[in-house]
């Protein structure tokens, strides 16, 4: 073994800890929100808390529950489910067009956050669109189709802030937190873009490619 | 607890529990973020990992010995980190993973020059063997005793200290022409000193 080179240990010691790089602002933002709402969630009954898987489920069978006495839930509560449920209706407005200003971007938007333009890039044309209220909050979905025929719906829900999700499994990309799920019969991908939820659900769609496209940034960078 | 304290000798007192405090967390982003970007080489894989890091120790109540908080979001990092790579190696890599390519923060410091030497030397950090590249992270980037990164990597000191040593001698050995550069205009000024003084005497 070569002999130890002081010089070297603290030549590089010295320039290690000399580097005094803060972390980007967003981060220390991201890190600030995340404690708070840490803090936030500490703060709720400790029964509302340990109860709160039990009552998302029985929610959501109540919610099915009328849903079908209700025949088609037309006072829907809004919920993971319902919104999913939304991504696999039929269309019943055209599809948006192509933004004339971005080409990155349909010319719909919710809240001023617009649809991505998939179909030169990924191959996803827009087929139709569509607009519910559920819990008094608009829920806009855009359906895109690819060349294989498979179909997925892209809701944004409007208003801040986004509700809270649970559960699924967590991808980073760029500093975003991804939400997979594979719920309902669907590949699910649920994330937040400016405080608002947005979510992308498929049937036998691959989750990694819903996963790319969901965090796919081109729309944001040039709309930026 | 007297007797315990002879036979182990003072350091060996355990030291009082107390619940980790959410709100101290966030004066560690920087420290965190600058050992993350050693440790994974990219300024946008660093960001995601600390925001990870700190998600994985919110999740819920943790209790540390101690005020080693450092030592403890090291240790966090680390396991985040490995599971992360392993993870990422059973992931099917898709054409489309490409498309996450994201631009590179135009301005991650406000003095160009450095960010040029920091990225070049975690750069050179980040293509280190796992064990090394850790060693180096906690002991130089992140500021830990021996001892500390000794606990938070689950090594022995002796062992940490022969990583920490390798893993500066490969760096070094990466950034040679520079460290050569500077050293060798400082062995040149010693020997240029000792010709004159000898020159004068003969």
């Amino acid at each position: 073994m070569s002999q130890r080179d002081p010089q070297i240990d603290s030549e590089l010691s010295e320039r290690l800890r000399a580097i005094d790089v803060r972390a980007p602002q967003e981060l220390h933002e991201r890190i600030e929100s995340l404690v708070a709402e840490r803090a936030a969630a500490r703060r709720r009954p400790a029964g509302w808390r340990l109860q709160i898987g039990g009552a998302v489920a029985l929610a959501a069978i109540v919610a099915g529950l009328l849903i079908s006495l209700l025949g088609g839930g037309a006072a829907s509560k809004l919920t993971m489910r319902e919104t999913v449920a939304l991504t696999q209706r039929p269309a019943t407005a055209s599809a948006p067009s192509e933004n004339a200003r971005n080409g990155t971007e349909l010319a719909v938007a919710v809240d001023g956050v617009p649809f991505p333009y998939w179909d030169e890039r990924f191959g996803w044309r827009s087929t139709g669109s569509r607009t519910d209220g559920l819990d008094g909050r608009q829920v806009t979905t855009v359906f895109y189709v690819n060349r294989d025929g498979q179909r997925i719906g892209y809701a944004i829900v409007a208003g801040k802030p986004a509700p809270t999700i649970k559960g699924g499994v967590i991808e980073w990309r760029s500093g975003t937190p991804y939400r997979l799920q594979h719920a309902w019969g669907n590949e699910v991908v649920s994330w937040q873009r400016s405080g608002h939820l947005c979510v992308i659900a498929g049937h036998g769609v691959n989750p990694s490619a819903l996963l790319a496209l969901a965090s796919w940034q081109g729309h944001e960078t040039l709309s930026a | 607890m007297a007797t315990r304290a002879r036979a182990y000798g003072r350091d060996a007192l355990p030291k009082p529990m107390r619940t980790l405090d959410p709100q101290s967390l966030p004066q560690h982003v920087d420290r965190l973020y600058r050992a993350a970007w050693a440790l994974c080489g990219s300024r946008e894989d660093a960001e995601d990992l600390v925001q990870e890091t700190f998600s994985r120790v919110l999740s819920k109540p943790r209790v540390l010995q101690g005020d080693d908080e450092l030592y403890y979001l090291m240790r966090v990092l680390r396991n985040t980190f490995l599971t992360g790579r392993r993870t990422a190696s059973r992931r099917p890599v898709t054409a489309a993973v490409l498309e996450d390519v994201v631009a590179a923060d135009p301005k991650p410091t406000s003095r160009p020059e450095q960010a040029i030497e920091v990225q070049e030397l975690y750069a050179t950090i980040a293509q280190l063997s796992e064990d090394f590249r850790l060693a180096l992270v906690a002991v130089d980037v992140l500021g830990l005793s021996y001892r500390e990164a000794a606990r938070a990597l689950r090594v022995r000191e002796a062992t940490l200290t022969t990583r920490l040593f390798r893993a500066r001698k490969q760096v070094a050995a990466q950034l040679a022409p520079e460290v050569e550069q500077v050293r060798e205009s400082t062995r040149e000024g010693k020997t240029a000193g000792g010709v004159l003084s000898t020159g004068g005497t003969a």
